[in-house]
């Protein structure tokens, strides 16, 4: 579904990945893992095109993608859930999650099933998005699946989620995947969430990928190590 | 009494006319970050085309019927001013953005090619607009004449000011132009193409302007710097409006950012004389910043970088 092949990304004159390559299959929940500053945002930035990327190809269902402009490659069906959630503050919940529809061109209406995964969400619909303290992560990825995309994109969902919710979260990650068929992309540092979730693994270092992992014990055991020592 | 109702209808119709313009400038500056000089001589372009439109119609039409030119000459203002912006926006404002003193010296060179063409093809001297019959005149209420040029202009800026209310809080546009203006790389990964966003909020800012043209052409005589005029006092709105009312881009603030400068220039104005208006005006918002800098419509919101 999308490969990433030998892609640079640069801020100035840092160079923050280098020939970076991995493969997210169809149906799959594929997570990147690593530590702070190793550059997993940044191709996440890179896959939507927030960041340049001068070398390399980023193949999406076989097209390369990565000359073309932000809205262009959403429209494609990816799904994108930033590390900020980057709600829309002056706006409703209810219109912060309508928004979702501008891929489709506005139009559509937002599938129910997410408010079933959701429950807060409806409870919320007038509030601003900016009032909202907790909730702004499943506002988002409700956000990102209102135009029923082909892949979602979540840059460390569990980031400053107490762990009551984290579980919520993984649960309606790996549904979306099962219900729906929608191919999960993850990055993460959560290790046990990442475990948990993800049938595959690749575990990033200094803008590399250092090693690349299925759901086994073995390789789950490597994880660990890599991520701990 | 009387001078003070009349004083106030006036600061009203000058007010309607400023809020026409700094509706453009503002929300072309909330959206993109680009002060754009040349928005003055959009006005200039309204108002030459309202008397283009005029010459148009009295030479084909019986005179009495020519009267609707009028009314002909506001669409036409304002498609021109479109067109004119959206050119513009396109081949000038979007090769220079994030480099606003760049796109400031840009503008302002623009603003002055405009008005060098105007007395190119219409000459030094100002040409004037005969008001059609229906806005001749006026009613007069207890001692004060209302004249029904100027009750025109304020029910046109008012139906204009509708008019935007819905593209921007009813429309799929506005939703996708108030996404761009809080946050535009969120706004491009739900798919909207923040280049058209702009491309056509500048043209429809430039088009208001062109409207506001229209209303001047009522007032006075038309020359290349008419623009000017009106505009100075439109970028103290939106300058009354950026730093003190709480951000640029939202109706409510634009409304009384243009009410405030409007009243207090004509009152002054009729009280003093128009050097000390200004100085006035600039004093209120000098006094405004140090009361209130974060704005008289604050917006709430939890986040501690907005």
């Amino acid at each position: 579904m999308l490969k990433v092949e030998h892609i640079n990304a640069c801020y100035g004159e840092s160079e923050v990945i280098s020939d970076l390559s991995f493969e997210v299959p169809k149906g799959q929940i594929v997570s990147l893992i690593g530590r702070n500053g190793v550059g997993k945002s940044t191709t996440l930035k890179s896959i939507m095109g927030l960041v340049k990327t001068p070398n390399g190809q980023i193949l999406f269902n076989g097209k390369d993608i990565s000359k073309m402009p932000t809205y262009e490659r959403v429209k494609l069906g990816i799904g994108y859930v930033p590390q900020g959630r980057d709600i829309f503050p002056q706006m409703t919940v209810q219109e912060n999650i309508e928004l979702g529809l501008q891929p489709l061109g506005g139009k559509g209406k937002v599938p129910e099933y997410l408010y079933e995964l959701f429950p807060i969400l409806p409870k919320f619909a007038k509030r601003k998005g900016g009032d909202l303290s907790g909730g702004q992560q499943q506002l988002a990825i409700a956000r990102a699946l209102a135009a029923d995309p082909k892949i979602i994109i979540l840059d460390e969902p569990t980031e400053s989620i107490q762990p009551s919710i984290i579980q919520d979260i993984g649960a309606a990650i790996r549904r979306i995947n099962e219900w729906k068929g929608i191919t999960v992309l993850l990055v993460e540092q959560y290790l046990d969430f990442v475990l948990e979730n993800a049938s595959r693994v690749y575990v990033m270092e200094k803008g590399e990928v250092v090693f690349k992992g299925e759901r086994n014990e073995q390789d789950h055991n490597e994880i660990r190590r890599l991520m701990t020592e | 009494m009387e001078q003070f109702v009349s004083t106030l209808f006036n600061g009203l119709s000058l007010s309607s006319i400023i809020l026409l313009t700094s509706l453009g400038l503002s929300i072309t500056f909330g959206l993109m970050r680009v002060i754009n000089m040349a928005h003055g001589e959009f006005v200039m372009i309204g108002a030459y085309m309202t008397y283009v439109t005029q010459q148009i119609f009295t030479s084909i039409l019986p005179e009495g019927a020519s009267d609707i030119y009028y009314i002909i000459s506001i669409p036409v203002a304002f498609v021109t001013g479109f067109i004119l912006g959206s050119l513009l926006e396109k081949f000038v404002i979007s090769r220079l953005y994030g480099r606003e003193i760049d796109s400031l010296l840009a503008t302002w060179g623009i603003s002055l090619i405009l008005q060098q063409a105007a007395r190119s093809i219409f000459g030094t001297q100002g040409v004037n607009v005969t008001a059609p019959a229906f806005l001749q005149g006026g009613i007069t209420i207890g001692g004060c004449t209302f004249s029904f040029n100027r009750i025109f202009i304020i029910f046109l800026v008012l139906f204009c000011l509708l008019i935007v209310w819905v593209i921007m809080y009813k429309s799929n546009f506005g939703k996708q132009m108030r996404a761009v203006m809080q946050n535009r790389p969120m706004a491009q990964c739900m798919g909207i193409n923040s280049r058209r966003v702009d491309n056509i909020t500048f043209a429809l800012g430039s088009g208001l302007a062109g409207i506001a043209g229209c209303s001047v052409a009522l007032l006075g005589s038309i020359d290349s710097t008419v623009g000017q005029s009106y505009i100075a006092n439109s970028f103290m709105a939106v300058v009354l409006m950026a730093v003190v009312l709480g951000g640029v881009g939202k109706l409510a603030g634009a409304v009384l950012g243009s009410t405030i400068i409007g009243s207090a220039s004509i009152f002054t104005e009729n009280y003093t004389s128009s050097t000390i208006a200004k100085a006035i005006v600039l004093l209120i918002v000098i006094i405004f910043l140090q009361k209130r800098p974060q704005g008289l419509f604050v917006i709430k919101s939890r986040s501690l970088d907005e």
